[in-house]
C-alpha cells in the first residue's frame, strides 16, 4: 500500500540558475498516482524547466527530484521506463515523414500498440505520409502527441500539449487524456488554457517566478478565490465599504458591486440582510479570477536574477 | 532608411564575429605566407631552387599553382593563393546560404517577408554583404602582403584577386540557394562548386608547360575553367593584368541579377529543384534506434562526400600518366625531375601521395560534419525528445560517432577504390593498385581523429563544437601544407594528426602512428560518451 500512495513526481526545493537568472527558485512539486495533474504559471515562469529536470535533461543546481522514486539526472533510462514526453516546442528531422517520426520515438520506447497507433492516427485525422517540414504547427503537435500516446506509459509529461491544436483535436486530445487517466496512468499537464485545465485536472499547481504559489484540487483553489456580489440598494455604500471581507467596491448609482472573500461570506451576508435590498445577483468564484491575480502580480522582493 | 540597407545591417550584425574570424583567418595565412617566403627565401637562389623543384613536381602544382618567376611576391602568390581562394569561396558560400535558404527552411524569412520590403530585398541584402565582406577580405588580404614588404600594387592585386574569387562563388551560391529545396544541399552543391573549381585548377596547372627557365609553368586548358584559374592568371607581381578580375567580377554580376530574378519569380519556400513531400507512413526496421537515426540522417551527405572522393581519387589516378606524358616533351624537365625523384614510378607515385593526402582531408571533413549532427539536434530541439526515452545519452554519441567514423572511412575507401581502379586502367607504372588502396586507408587513423576532438569538444563545451571540429581540421591543413615553409618547430607540426599517417606509397607504412591516432580517436570518443553524461542539455 505503501508504494501505491508514494508520488510518482515529488520535487523538493528544486532550484535551477543558468547563469545568472534564476529559473527555478525552490519549487515544491508533487503528484501522486493516477493524478492528472496541472501545472500553470506564466510564460517564463519554470514550467518547462521543471520538464526538463524531471526528465534528467538539465540537473537541478540544488534540491531533490524524483520519478518513481528515481533520481533522473543519475538514472535517465531506468526513470524513462515508463514516461512519455510531449515538449513545448515540437520540431522534428526535416526529412523523416511524420509516420516514420512517430514509429521512432515510440519504437525507442519499445514501440507503438498499433492498433492504438492508427486509431490515433485517424482520430487525429493525420496524414504520416508527409515530409516533417511540411507540416504546419498544429501538425507537428499532432505527431507528438500520437508518438506519446500510441505506447501505454505509467506517467505522460505534457509540455502545452494542445497549442497549435484546433478545438475538434483539442477535444480528441482531451478525450485521450481521459483515456490514460481511466486505465490508471499519471499525467503531469503544462498549461496555459484554463477550461482545458477545469475539464482534465483533479490538481493543479501554480508556479511564478521559479516556486509554486499555489498547489490542491480545484475545489480549494476554488475556494481562495472570491465571489462577486452585484446588488441594488437605498443603503449607503460608505457603511458597507467598511465592512470587513468586503473588496473592491464600486458604486454606480443605486447599484453596488462588490467582492468578497470565501471565509468571509457568512459575515458580508449577515450585513447585507440588514440593508435594504431589492436586488442580488452572485457570481462564483471563478478559477480565471485566481490564475489572472497569479500571472499579473510580481512577487514583493523576489527578482528574477541572483544575486 | 532603404529596407535593403536595413536588412544588410541585419545580416551584418549577425554575422559579424564569423565573418571576423573568416577574413582574419585568411588574411591571417597570406601574411604567414609572404613572411614565411620573406624569411625563409630571403635568397635569390633559394627562391630559384624552389621554384625549379616546384616547377618539376606535377603534386605541388596541382595543390599550390603555377610556378611564376622568383620574386618574392610571386613566390608568395604561388604558395597562397589557391588556398586563400578556396576559403574566400566557401566563406562566401556559407554566408548566402545562411542568409537565404537557411532563412528560409528555419522560417525567419517568413517574418522578415512579412513587412513591408520588397520580395528580393534579402538576398539583394546578402548579396551587398558579400559583396561588402569580399572587398574587405581583399583590402585585408592586401594589407597583410604589404605589412610583410610586398609591393603595393602587387598586394592589391593579389588581393583583388582572392576577393574577385569570392565574390564569384557568392554568386553562384546566391543561384544555387534558389535551385536547391534546403539549405543543406544548397550549401552542399556550391561548397562542391568551390571544390570542382580547385580541382579543374589543379589539373590545368598539373598538366601545364614550364619555359626554359623552369621556374615558370603556364596552365593547360582545363585551368580556364575555373574561377580560380582565372583568379590566378592576374599574375599580380609578374606581369600584371587586372583583366581576369573584371571578367569574374561581371560573370558574378550577371549570376547575381539572375539569382534575384530568380527569387523575384518564386514562392517563399519553393525551389527550382523539389523536393521530396511524402515518404512511407510507417518507419522501416532501420529506423527504431539511435544509431539507425544516425544512419539516416547522414546518409545522404554522406553519399555527397563519397561522389567528391571518387572524383578526386580518378583525378588521382588519371592524371599523373597524362602529366609524366605531357612532360615527356620537355627533355630539360625530365632530367631535373629525373635528378629530384629518381626512377619514372616515382613520379606518378609522388602525385598519387599528394592527392592521397586531400582524400585524407575530405575523409576527416566527413567525419567532422557526421559528428556535429549532435550539436543541430541539440540546438534545434530534436535531442529533447530523443533523450526522453529510455536510452541513454551515451548511446546517442556512440550511434553518431559511428556513423561519423563510418563516414571517414567510407570516404577514404572510395578514393582509394577509384585511385585503384583509374591506375590499373591507366597502366601508369608506379606502384600497383593494391599499394593505393592501402595508402588511401593508411590515412583512416589521423582523419578519425577528426571527428573523436568534434564530438568531445560536443561534450565539454558544445557552443564551441562547430569551431573546435573545423577549426582543428583548418590548423592540421596550415601545418601539413605550410608547417615545413613557414619553418615551424617539429613538435608543433607533429601536432597535426595527418603527420602521423604515412604518406603511401612513397613512404612506407607506419604501424606506430596509425595505432598512436586509433588510441587516441578511441580514447576521445570514450571520454566524449561518459562526459555526454555530466552536463546540461543546451539549446
Amino acid at each position: 500500500m505503501q508504494a501505491e500512495s508514494s508520488p510518482v513526481i515529488h520535487t523538493t526545493q528544486l532550484v535551477k540558475n543558468f547563469g545568472r537568472t534564476a529559473a527555478l527558485t525552490g519549487l515544491d512539486l508533487s503528484v501522486t498516482p493516477g493524478e492528472v495533474h496541472g501545472f500553470l504559471g506564466p510564460n517564463g515562469a519554470g514550467k518547462s524547466t521543471t520538464l526538463r529536470i524531471l526528465l534528467g535533461l538539465i540537473r537541478p543546481t540544488s534540491g531533490t527530484a524524483r520519478v518513481f522514486g528515481i533520481d533522473p539526472w543519475v538514472e535517465p533510462v531506468r526513470a524513462h521506463k515508463d514516461v512519455a514526453y510531449v515538449p513545448g516546442d515540437v520540431t522534428f528531422w526535416p526529412n523523416l515523414s511524420g509516420g516514420e517520426v512517430i514509429d521512432l520515438l515510440s519504437g525507442l520506447r519499445g514501440g507503438a500498440d498499433q492498433r492504438l497507433r492508427a486509431q490515433l492516427i485517424d482520430e487525429f485525422d493525420f496524414d504520416p505520409r508527409k515530409k516533417a517540414r511540411t507540416y504546419s504547427k498544429g501538425n507537428r503537435q499532432k505527431a507528438a502527441l500520437i508518438a506519446a500516446f500510441c505506447r501505454p506509459a505509467r506517467l505522460y509529461l505534457l509540455d502545452e500539449p494542445s497549442s497549435g491544436l484546433d478545438p475538434v483535436m483539442d477535444a480528441v486530445f482531451r478525450q485521450h487524456v481521459r483515456r490514460v487517466s481511466a486505465e490508471g496512468a499519471t499525467v503531469l499537464l503544462s498549461s496555459h488554457i484554463l477550461a482545458e485545465v477545469e475539464q482534465l485536472c483533479d490538481k493543479v499547481t501554480i508556479i511564478r517566478s521559479g516556486t509554486a504559489v499555489e498547489s490542491g484540487t480545484l475545489a480549494e483553489l476554488r475556494h481562495l478565490t472570491r465571489t462577486r456580489f452585484r446588488i441594488t440598494t437605498e443603503a449607503n455604500p460608505e457603511a458597507l465599504a467598511a465592512w470587513p471581507g468586503i473588496h473592491e467596491l464600486r458604486v454606480d448609482g443605486n447599484t453596488i458591486e462588490f467582492d468578497a472573500d470565501g471565509a468571509d461570506l457568512g459575515s458580508v451576508l449577515d450585513a447585507l440582510a440588514s440593508a435594504h435590498i431589492s436586488g442580488i445577483t452572485a457570481t462564483p468564484p471563478s478559477l480565471e479570477e485566481l490564475f489572472m491575480r497569479h500571472y499579473n502580480q510580481q512577487p514583493a522582493g523576489q527578482n528574477h536574477q541572483v544575486l | 532608411m532603404n529596407t535593403v540597407v536595413r536588412l544588410t545591417l541585419l545580416q551584418t550584425r549577425r554575422d559579424r564575429a564569423e565573418l571576423t574570424a573568416w577574413i582574419l583567418g585568411i588574411a591571417g595565412l597570406g601574411y604567414a605566407a609572404a613572411a614565411a617566403v620573406t624569411t625563409q627565401f630571403g635568397g635569390a637562389t633559394d627562391r630559384a631552387a624552389l621554384m625549379t623543384v616546384a616547377a618539376a613536381s606535377p603534386a605541388f602544382l596541382f595543390l599550390r599553382g603555377l610556378p611564376d618567376g622568383i620574386d618574392i611576391g610571386a613566390v608568395t602568390f604561388f604558395q597562397g593563393y589557391s588556398f586563400t581562394a578556396v576559403l574566400a569561396g566557401l566563406m562566401s558560400t556559407f554566408l548566402v546560404t545562411r542568409h537565404t535558404r537557411d532563412d528560409e527552411d528555419q522560417g525567419r524569412a517568413e517574418l522578415v517577408g512579412s513587412t513591408p520590403v520588397n520580395r528580393a530585398a534579402p538576398l539583394q541584402a546578402t548579396l551587398a554583404l558579400g559583396a561588402g565582406a569580399n572587398m574587405v577580405l581583399a583590402a585585408v588580404v592586401a594589407a597583410g602582403f604589404m605589412s610583410a614588404g610586398l609591393p603595393t600594387s602587387g598586394s592589391v592585386l593579389a588581393g583583388a584577386a582572392v576577393g574577385a574569387v569570392g565574390l564569384f562563388f557568392m554568386s553562384v551560391a546566391a543561384l544555387i540557394a534558389q535551385i536547391m529545396p534546403t539549405a543543406r544541399s544548397a550549401n552542399g552543391v556550391a561548397a562542391a562548386a568551390v571544390g570542382a573549381a580547385y580541382l579543374a585548377r589543379g589539373v590545368g596547372d598539373a598538366l601545364g608547360t614550364a619555359d626554359a627557365s623552369l621556374l615558370r609553368v603556364m596552365a593547360a586548358w582545363p585551368s580556364l575553367l575555373s574561377p580560380i584559374g582565372w583568379g590566378q592568371r592576374v599574375r599580380p607581381f609578374t606581369e600584371a593584368d587586372p583583366l581576369p578580375l573584371v571578367a569574374l567580377t561581371a560573370v558574378g554580376v550577371v549570376l547575381a541579377v539572375l539569382a534575384v530574378a530568380l527569387r523575384k519569380g518564386r514562392d517563399l519556400g519553393d525551389s527550382y529543384v523539389a523536393a521530396k513531400d511524402s515518404g512511407p507512413a510507417q518507419a522501416g526496421s532501420g529506423l527504431r534506434s539511435m544509431l539507425g537515426l544516425s544512419w539516416r540522417l547522414h546518409r545522404g551527405t554522406l553519399a555527397g562526400w563519397c561522389v567528391a572522393a571518387a572524383a578526386l581519387g580518378a583525378v588521382a589516378g588519371t592524371l599523373g600518366p597524362l602529366v609524366r606524358d605531357a612532360l615527356s616533351g620537355n627533355p630539360s624537365l625530365m632530367e631535373l625531375m629525373a635528378r629530384i625523384v629518381p626512377g619514372d614510378a616515382g613520379m606518378v607515385d609522388l602525385f598519387t601521395t599528394a592527392l592521397l593526402g586531400i582524400a585524407g582531408i575530405l575523409a576527416a571533413a566527413a567525419g567532422i560534419q557526421a559528428a556535429l549532427k549532435l550539436r543541430a539536434e541539440e540546438v534545434e530541439g530534436r535531442a529533447e525528445q530523443l533523450l526522453a526515452v529510455p536510452a541513454s545519452r551515451s548511446r546517442w554519441v556512440t550511434g553518431n560517432l559511428v556513423v561519423a567514423a563510418l563516414s571517414t572511412t567510407a570516404v577514404a575507401t572510395v578514393a582509394g577504390t577509384a585511385a585503384a581502379v583509374a591506375l590499373s586502367l591507366t597502366q601508369a607504372g608506379g606502384s600497383g593498385p593494391g599499394a593505393v588502396f592501402a595508402a588511401a586507408l593508411a590515412h583512416i587513423p589521423a582523419a578519425i581523429v577528426f571527428p573523436a576532438i568534434t564530438v568531445l569538444a560536443f561534450a565539454l563545451i558544445p557552443r564551441w563544437s562547430s569551431s573546435i571540429g573545423w577549426g582543428a581540421l583548418g590548423a592540421a591543413l596550415v601545418l601539413g601544407q605550410f608547417g615545413e615553409l613557414l619553418g615551424l618547430p617539429a613538435w608543433l607540426q607533429d601536432l597535426s594528426p595527418f603527420r602521423h599517417s604515412s604518406a603511401m606509397p612513397v613512404e612506407a607504412f607506419n604501424p606506430g602512428g596509425a595505432l598512436l591516432m586509433a588510441a587516441i580517436a578511441i580514447t576521445g570518443s570514450a571520454a566524449a560518451a561518459y562526459l555526454i553524461r555530466q552536463r546540461d542539455l543546451t539549446a
